[in-house]
């Protein structure tokens, strides 16, 4: 018999496997030519990457259950992350454009 | 009668457990070392994802064009396969809580044969672009693809090796420990996320 964690398990795991479904939709080539430099797809597709990596660590590793501390440092992380890939990316158009 | 297992010893919510939380039924899952490992390699990674994003930033759209040759569909499959790997192994994780040996057993399995399915994948895309003539040193969008496929694939190797110690816990009555099979689901899932952030940076974003 499924439990109630099983259930939320599987509900984790469909609403990744819809992500990465979107995050293919927005970043894949809907018009022939060559791909392009794209801000809004950029910082769509590495935002949910970083969505889906807390929900990885908060879900199924289990870090909601975790002290906070640890929550926190795992948070952390992933904001500096992903504020430095798209803040380089920023600057890097900036300098292109 | 089935000896008492460590699982049951240890599980949240027994006397035990709670007596050494200390923090309102909050637990570190797993041993407190493969969380620092795991931010010890998510900080390396995060090192090579912004010498990655650098360069990319430097060069303009001058990696785009080698971009176009990856094929989105094998990115794609490999996050669904590790996620759906990622799902049996915290599905292994509440199963052995539950003393359900034999069902986390075969999920530590089916973690196992996503795994191969996903370096037999990575596998068949490295001889597709090889043979396409794109390799280590055609430019250094695909020397980055290289390195961060495999050396991500490198640590999936070594996962192999934690899920048969997590395999061999659940298959021994008087081995079995909770904390040690949560280690091993740890560190799985950490191969899991560091995936899902080298799909969007090599594969999808622009």
């Amino acid at each position: 018999m499924q439990t109630a964690g099983d259930k939320r398990l599987s509900i984790v795991w469909i609403v990744l496997s819809g992500v990465t479904l979107v995050s293919w939709w927005i970043g894949f080539d809907h018009h022939t030519g060559p791909l392009r430099l794209n801000a809004p797809i950029t910082f769509g597709v590495l935002s949910l990457a970083a969505l889906k990596s807390r929900i990885i660590i908060q879900e199924f590793m289990e870090a909601r259950r975790a002290p906070r501390l640890l929550r926190r440092i795992t948070d952390a992380w992933l904001l500096l992350l992903l504020l430095s890939l798209l803040g380089i990316y920023s600057i890097g158009m900036g300098f292109h454009l | 009668m089935r000896p008492m297992s460590n699982a049951a010893m240890n599980a949240p919510g027994s006397a035990e457990a709670n007596s050494s939380l200390g923090n309102a039924g909050l637990r570190i899952p797993g041993q407190p070392d493969m969380w620092a490992f795991v931010m010890f390699e998510a900080l390396i990674f995060s090192s090579y994802f912004i010498v990655y994003m650098i360069r990319r930033a430097m060069a303009g759209d001058h990696f785009l064009p080698a971009q176009e040759h990856l094929s989105q569909g094998f990115g794609v499959a490999n996050t669904l396969i590790l996620l759906l790997s990622s799902w049996f192994m915290a599905g292994s994780v509440r199963s052995a809580r539950e003393g359900k040996y034999d069902i986390a057993l075969r999920q530590v399995l089916l973690t196992a044969a996503c795994g191969l399915l996903f370096v037999g994948l990575k596998l068949l895309e490295w001889s597709d672009k090889i043979g396409e003539g794109l390799t280590l040193s055609t430019n250094e969008f695909f020397s980055f693809y290289y390195f961060l496929t495999a050396i991500h694939v490198l640590h999936v190797l070594f996962g192999f090796v934690v899920l048969a110690v997590a395999a061999r816990e659940l298959r021994s009555p008087p081995r079995r420990s909770q904390e040690i099979v949560e280690t091993c689901a740890t560190y799985w899932h950490m191969i899991d996320f560091l995936w899902v952030i080298i799909f969007a940076l090599l594969y999808v974003m622009r």
